[in-house]
């Protein structure tokens, strides 16, 4: 028998291992790279002006980024406020009443479906619901989009919450006496709360980030968020794009910088708080 | 004829992290015999096996020191190259690890990794090797299924199968029966006799009667240590330490 | 049961049903409001490359292809780079995998818009002075049979194109692929890789024959996920592709895709264009739809094999 050199296995394998190295550096690169480029450019703009007053047409002295900030803020706890509440039920029916069921499973697949779901047919279809309907962009249409891409995202972390808590648990709070409803929401969900935090922060903190659901329902206004079910309403992504695609000026390029700074330190600093959370859960 | 030392343990100790779990260990394997290696769960029995073939470098901060010749060459020397020193000794584990491919594949892998063959002799060896692991007669018509298919039993065999299609000189068994049924294990424990007429074996064991049934020496470890080494009649009829008699005879352990 | 509990079950279970709601809702709204579109263009709209507002004339195929297009660049330039951090996220020591994990994590947190803006301001620049130039120059592939076709006629980019796009989507979709075949990864048991190294393989071979053909299910949904993403994502997209209603004519020509011609034209579109838009919208629905379900019978396919072999 001819044995096979061992010098092409091992310089295989140690372009294998070069190619690994090569790849991290690559995307820990690519990160830092657009960290260090939202930094650079960022930092100089922020002050307190640029976040307390609203944006100006492009000329006016005094302009800030204050109004898209409000905005992003409102419509992100506005979907949050829509969608947690048939969240965390749908997600307690797969996980409590849905085992071995056709229809849960259907509903399961459904949600998985939605999370796969590009973003901008959910604004299109809020458009087609709430827009083309009533025949006014509003901040109001705005939050309805992003609640529905938070909706299936937290059904299924609340499904895959509750699956963790022990069986055992549940049928110990049924023992006792207690209904399914009481040992559900006092026993089982409490001892997922930390999770279901996290999830929720999670996803709100991704929403935050969504622009194209925005784009045909809230669309963007130099004003404060005024009327919320009536008029177009600033957000922090959409004036990114209104101020670098859409415009040539540098200094509304700079605007951008600074929001988009503005918009990671929030993401960021979620995170952090949502690690520090399930850290403490653990303990 | 039965004195030819094929691996020779001088001073062998070992760490994991800070903790020691091998201290001073010396022990001789001789050539186409079965050594049993025996003790009480925790004792470094298999610690001591996995540095054979060096798999424990795999994790980090794990350390061997001393020496463990393999026919007269110190196999812990920096030098050595890991790929021949595997393809050399081979290694069935506690539970039966086929890979996630056909029967046929299984037996072929070793085969494919360390030389260069033509379809035909490959078929050849993957029979050759089937029937040295008797198993040929239950698996020639399912060649191409999944190895994952078989029993517990047949994939220990299977993988014994595996580890003798690269003909390596010395077989490691840690425990090899650990996980598999009464008549599987006595079916492996025949298969085992009638290897050793080809290869050196090597097996740790917490069971007993299968060291008294096959092997023909015995090491005793304790605590790290070994206690002692002798023939397998004459540790388990008239063990020389204390400590061995003890464990022999089900005082602890 | 007791009545309360009839209450509460009932409650959940219309929270459940709004995902059924919600997914029929988007497809039926996408149907009507597309049907002007497909009575006007039929089923031809799907080849037609015409995009026309003056002459209210649509067809799909270059929105279609240039989406086809962007996909498949990124996947082909980000699977082999997840598949490599993934493993060496698994195989570092744990000082250095936490700090990398997390690094991992968060990369996936940020908005596109951002990684949009970046590539506009960044990658546009350099692929247009850099990476162009030296592909074609210095490296001669314009040369080359094809080569013309890859990298422009004239040998002038403007940093715009296809191939950026497809480098921006990989950038994004490298955290989730590699973060989910990380997880297959370590999902391998141990004893299963010992006994590779046990035989004499090298890491490369125990990754390639038995953790990856261990784990061969969850990088393939790995890549699934990716795929949809790329597929649908519009930011990112919509900031270097150059936003031309062309069909691609080269890695460095300007295009669109679905996404990025929806979130450029449909504020301001009206009557049949507006049509045209939905119906392109369902397009992309379709095909993020046939993506799952091709993955779910992927999984179940192989998952009932499996279990018959246990």
């Amino acid at each position: 028998m001819t044995p096979r050199p061992l010098f092409f296995r091992k310089a295989g394998n140690q372009l294998l291992n070069l190619f690994a190295l090569l790849s991290i550096s690559t995307a820990l690169g690519g990160m830092g790279w657009i960290l260090y480029t939202v930094l650079q450019h960022g930092t100089p703009v922020l002050s307190w002006d640029f976040l307390t007053s609203p944006s100006k047409p492009y000329g006016e002295p005094g302009a800030g980024v204050a109004n898209a900030l409000l905005g992003t803020l409102l419509m992100t706890l506005g979907a949050t406020l829509l969608a947690v509440p048939p969240a965390l039920a749908g997600g307690i029916y797969l996980a409590e009443f849905g085992k071995n069921s056709k229809l849960a499973d259907t509903l399961r697949f459904c949600a998985n479906v939605l999370m796969g779901l590009p973003s901008i047919l959910v604004g299109l279809f809020v458009y087609a619901l709430l827009v083309a309907t009533t025949g006014q962009f509003s901040g109001f249409a705005g939050t309805v989009a992003l609640a529905i891409i938070m909706f299936p995202v937290i059904m299924r972390t609340t499904e895959d919450m509750l699956l963790m808590v022990p069986d055992t648990l549940r049928e110990s709070a049924l023992a006792l006496g207690m209904t399914r409803m009481r040992a559900t929401l006092s026993i089982v969900a409490r001892s997922a709360r930390n999770g279901l935090a996290t999830g929720i922060l999670l996803s709100l903190a991704r929403v935050s980030g969504e622009t194209a659901p925005l784009l045909f329902t809230a669309l963007f206004a130099d004003t404060w968020p005024g009327g919320f079910f009536s008029e177009p309403t600033a957000s922090a992504p959409v004036l990114i794009t209104e101020y670098t695609t859409n415009s040539p000026f540098e200094s509304m390029h700079a605007m951008g910088w600074g929001t988009a700074l503005v918009m990671a330190l929030f993401i960021l600093i979620i995170n952090i708080a949502t690690r520090f959370i399930f850290h403490e859960n653990k303990h | 004829m039965k004195t030819n030392i094929k691996i020779s343990t001088r001073n062998l100790n070992f760490h994991y992290g800070k903790h020691q779990a091998l201290f001073d260990n010396n022990l001789d394997i001789y050539a186409n015999q079965i050594t049993a290696v025996i003790g009480p769960s925790g004792c470094g029995k298999s610690t001591h096996l996995r540095i054979y073939n060096r798999i424990f470098e795999l994790y980090r901060n794990q350390k061997a020191t001393g020496e463990v010749r393999l026919d007269g060459k110190n196999i812990l020397a920096p030098d050595v190259d890991l790929l021949k020193l595997r393809h050399r000794v081979g290694m069935i584990f506690q539970k039966p690890t086929p890979f996630p491919m056909s029967i046929a594949d299984n037996v072929a892998y070793p085969l494919k990794l360390h030389y260069k063959l033509s379809r035909s002799e490959i078929d050849d060896r993957i029979e050759e090797a089937l029937r040295g692991a008797s198993l040929w007669d239950e698996v020639k018509d399912k060649l191409k299924s999944s190895g994952l298919a078989l029993s517990g039993g047949q994939q220990q065999r299977l993988c014994i199968a595996r580890a003798l299609a690269a003909e390596p000189e010395v077989l490691l068994m840690d425990e090899p029966t650990s996980a598999i049924d009464p008549v599987a294990t006595l079916r492996i424990e025949e298969l085992i006799l009638e290897l050793k007429k080809k290869f050196t074996i090597v097996i740790v064991t917490h069971n007993m009667q299968q060291a008294a049934r096959i092997s023909d020496r015995t090491a005793f470890f304790y605590k790290g240590r070994i206690v002692e080494v002798d023939d397998t009649t004459r540790i388990f009829t008239n063990p020389s330490n204390k400590q061995t008699e003890d464990y022999i005879t089900g005082r602890f352990g | 049961m007791h009545q309360s509990d009839t209450i509460f079950r009932t409650i959940c279970l219309a929270g459940a049903m709004l995902a059924l709601l919600l997914t029929a809702g988007i497809l039926i709204q996408l149907c009507i409001h597309s049907s002007e579109a497909w009575q006007h263009f039929g089923i031809s709209f799907l080849w037609s490359s015409e995009w026309d507002p003056g002459m209210d004339a649509y067809g799909a195929l270059p929105h279609i292809l240039g989406t086809l297009l962007t996909t498949g660049l990124a996947l082909l330039l980000s699977i082999p780079l997840a598949f490599a951090v993934a493993l060496l996220l698994t195989e570092a020591p744990d000082w250095l995998n936490r700090p990398l994990s997390q690094c991992v994590d968060l990369l996936a947190a940020i908005p596109s818009v951002i990684y949009g803006m970046w590539g506009l301001f960044v990658l546009v620049p350099l692929m247009q002075n850099h990476v162009q130039p030296f592909l074609n120059k210095t490296l001669g592939l314009a040369n080359l049979p094809g080569g013309s076709w890859l990298l422009g006629e004239d040998g002038y980019s403007s940093g715009f194109g296809f191939l950026t796009a497809g480098v921006i989507l990989a950038l994004m979709v490298l955290p989730y692929m590699s973060a989910v075949m990380r997880d297959v990864f370590r999902m391998t048991p141990p004893m299963l890789r010992e006994s590779a190294y046990g035989l004499g393989c090298t890491r490369l071979e125990v990754t390639r024959d038995v953790v990856a053909r261990y784990g061969i299910r969850g990088i393939i949904s790995g890549i699934f996920i990716g795929m949809g993403r790329a597929l649908g994502e519009t930011m990112a997209v919509l900031f270097v592709i150059g936003n031309l209603m062309e069909s691609p004519a080269g890695l460095f020509s300007c295009g669109t895709t679905i996404a990025a011609t929806l979130a450029n034209n449909f504020a301001e579109a009206t009557g049949l264009q507006q049509s045209a838009l939905f119906a392109l919208g369902l397009i992309l629905l379709l095909m993020s739809f046939g993506m799952q379900i091709l993955t779910r019978y992927y999984l179940t396919r192989t998952g009932a094999r499996r279990g018959e072999n246990n």
